[in-house]
């Protein structure tokens, strides 16, 4: 490495990476006053595992009849959300989609996050969790958990790899182009096998559907650009990123894309629950309870919010207008989540032996580890915009491949090209 | 744990052919006549089916009955295909840690639904034997109050209050210990496994409490100890695990501690119209193998292709 790491106060120089402490201390005090907020969530998130870890399951609203609930829901939600890296990563380094260069870091670093919330969520759940180690002892394979839960941690690791080889600029282009082959067959790999583990269970017959796996894919990516849409806008009214509007229209209109495609899949499946000639008795009875029944005031807004967050992105006149994309991507954001919580709710709310259950609503122990686990994905994000380079710097962008840039850090930081 | 069934009314009004559903005419009595009595039974199996005209019926009742009648028992063993099926499954080469070894037999039930009332004394049995937790919410039997014409569980009723009624009729459902067990397959960390004569048994020291086998069973058959399992001192069974159940996975287990010392189960026991019947596959004369080989029986939800190990017949 050529550069003679000339830090300048505040930046602190840790594995390649140089960390703006400084921009920590020089933070204003509603910065520290969220921080402070996230961090008492974040208490009350440990203390109710705690509680969870000393009284048992029974603190849980989870029973015999809805065996998993919103960490389940929470789970399929992020790694889902998670997608959004993936997008960016593959339309950046395989299909030169250069104008998402900029989001590049940012995506990364919310899949890394994301991915990891969603697997502390599966710890949090876990009655007996110390006995984990079963997992490395003793692992099923015929088990889809074993397979879910291992990708998971592959792809979160991939991705903080990532972000820390996208952030030194080591290897240059090309070693972002190889990271990229490898984290997009595990990014697929783990958004297959978490549908898998609703797919692959013969019991529960809502879940027990091949279109699972590309719905779960199409949901996935489409809230997490929606996603990304909104944390990009976020970090650009921050001044911590800037994006073109350019950018954000080729965003959205992905996302027009992927919603649509989404809604299609999952109208199918509603036409083969109920056509004739392929209904079963079964299959439409359960899923009358989500069109007509007791949660149809949770999926009916999957459907509905669908359609117009697609609406909104197409109309020609008006899809240039943040404010329109950025209601757009929220309204699909939370159609996603209710989406994976009617989801969830559809291997449950009539049992394996036809037995309606009761309406599982979530406990305070398991709403405050939610919440928790949450807010240690925003206070990761939080920091890092503050403290890690982010910002891709300028020389990054356009056509990368020359000879000349390959083997260049891409990130003597921002503030050395300022000093020059 | 009242016993609000009138059990002995309810034998006595009950007719006695009157809700099977395969339209067989063999009847309880018959039945508790003894279902030892090879021949009486070989009859009881190829009469109805005679009876319940179509060629579909007597082609079935021929095919089924004829090795019994024609062939001596173990030339042509219509159990064999069952037998080799019924395979050991993640078995880690030595039995749960609350068990003995498993013995050469091949455990199995076959269940009478026309004769069965409904009056769930198997399931209190069963809680007394198994130290299930008074207060955990859950019993490894579950009875469902069924209608007639037809096996619909959307339809069934699980917490019915009379039980006996002529115009129902009832399903019990328990841990089917399949040959091909769903549970065990999805068991992360192999908590869970099929031993050699053919139990589900769980390592309630191996559970991580993750729930996966309650989705994955398709019989509602597993239940979670989501509180501590609370028994009254002097009703605890030794020979049963009670505080290492805490916070894991739980179901039948065959009655594991007796049946592997001679004893039948709790469930057989408790039975007050000798509606099920426990025995060795392998034993040719066994209640169970002389049942499935003459009488025409079904198993729940088949279609799930689980290959389960308790029978249904009526």
């Amino acid at each position: 490495m050529t550069d003679a790491t000339t830090t300048q106060p505040g930046i602190k120089r840790f594995i390649g990476i140089d960390w703006n402490v400084g921009a920590l201390k020089s933070a204003g005090k509603r910065y520290w006053a969220f921080v402070g907020i996230l961090g008492v969530l974040i208490a009350l998130g440990l203390t109710a595992w705690y509680l969870i870890l000393t009284e048992g399951g029974v603190t849980m609203a989870q029973r015999d009849g809805f065996t998993w609930g919103l960490w389940f829901a929470n789970y399929m939600f992020y790694v889902g959300l998670a997608a959004g890296g993936l997008v960016v990563y593959a339309s950046v380094h395989l299909f030169g989609a250069e104008q998402f260069r900029p989001l590049a870091r940012l995506a990364v670093l919310m899949a890394a996050v994301l991915t990891m919330i969603a697997v502390l969520g599966d710890l949090t759940d876990l009655v007996r969790v110390w006995r984990i180690y079963w997992f490395a002892l003793s692992p099923n394979l015929t088990a889809i958990f074993v397979y879910t839960g291992s990708a998971a941690g592959i792809y979160m690791t991939i991705c903080f790899i990532d972000l820390w080889i996208l952030i030194t600029g080591k290897g240059g282009e090309k070693l972002a182009f190889i990271m990229t082959l490898i984290a997009l067959p595990f990014a697929i790999y783990l958004h297959t096998t978490t549908a898998f583990v609703l797919a692959l269970n013969k019991s529960r017959e809502l879940w027990n559907t091949a279109v699972m796996v590309p719905i779960f894919l199409s949901s996935a990516i489409a809230s997490g650009i929606a996603l990304l849409l909104i944390v990009a806008y976020i970090m650009q009214r921050f001044h911590v990123l800037e994006f073109t509007s350019k950018m954000f229209r080729s965003l959205s209109t992905l996302l027009a894309m992927v919603i649509i495609i989404d809604l299609f899949l999952l109208v199918s499946e509603i036409a083969f629950v109920y056509w004739p000639t392929s209904a079963k008795a079964g299959h439409t009875l359960r899923f009358s309870e989500f069109l007509t029944g007791p949660y149809a005031g949770i999926f009916l807004p999957v459907l509905i919010l669908g359609i117009i967050a697609f609406t909104l992105l197409a109309r020609r006149k008006t899809r240039h207008i943040p404010a329109v994309q950025i209601t757009a991507a929220a309204l699909y954001v939370v159609a996603i989540f209710l989406k994976r919580y009617t989801l969830m709710s559809m291997g449950f709310a009539i049992g394996v032996l036809g037995q309606q259950q009761a309406p599982y609503v979530p406990s305070l122990t398991e709403t405050l580890i939610a919440v928790g686990l949450l807010s240690i994905a925003v206070l990761f994000v939080t920091l890092a915009a503050k403290v890690l380079p982010l910002r891709v710097p300028l020389h990054d962008h356009g056509e990368v491949t020359s000879p000349e840039l390959a083997g260049q850090p891409a990130e003597p930081a921002l503030e050395q090209e300022a000093a020059q | 744990m009242s016993q609000n069934n009138p059990l002995d009314a309810g034998r006595d009004e009950r007719p006695d052919n009157a809700t099977a559903p395969d339209g067989t005419t063999f009847t309880r009595r018959t039945f508790l006549q003894g279902v030892g009595l090879a021949a009486g039974v070989v009859a009881a199996g190829v009469i109805p089916a005679v009876l319940t005209a179509g060629p579909a019926a007597a082609q079935d009742a021929t095919t089924t009955a004829a090795p019994t009648v024609a062939a001596p028992i173990g030339t042509e063993d219509p159990l064999a295909s069952i037998l080799a099926e019924d395979q050991p499954a993640n078995y880690p080469g030595h039995p749960v840690y609350y068990a003995d070894p498993a013995g050469p037999e091949k455990w199995a039930m076959v269940i009478d639904v026309k004769a069965c009332v409904g009056c769930r004394r198997c399931v209190y049995a069963c809680v007394e034997e198994n130290n299930i937790g008074r207060t955990s919410g859950f019993t490894f039997i579950q009875v469902l109050e069924m209608e007639a014409g037809k096996v619909d569980l959307e339809s069934a009723v699980l917490d019915y209050e009379e039980a006996g009624r002529p115009d129902k009729w009832y399903l019990p459902v328990q841990c089917m210990h399949c040959a091909k067990p769903p549970c065990v397959y999805g068991c992360p960390v192999i908590a869970t496994w099929k031993e050699p004569d053919g139990i589900v048994l769980i390592d309630y020291d191996k559970c991580i409490g993750c729930r996966n086998c309650l989705i994955t069973c398709p019989y509602g058959a597993r239940h979670f100890n989501w509180v501590h399992p609370e028994v009254p001192a002097a009703e605890v069974n030794p020979k049963v695990p009670l505080a290492e159940k805490a916070w894991t996975a739980e179901k039948c287990t065959f009655c594991v501690q007796r049946t592997r010392h001679g004893q039948t189960t709790a469930c057989v026991e408790a039975c007050p119209v000798g509606a099920r019947k426990f025995g060795d596959l392998n034993d040719p004369n066994s209640d169970v193998a002389i049942l499935l080989r003459t009488r025409r029986v079904w198993r729940l939800k088949e279609e799930e292709s689980t290959e389960p190990m308790i029978w249904y017949v009526g």
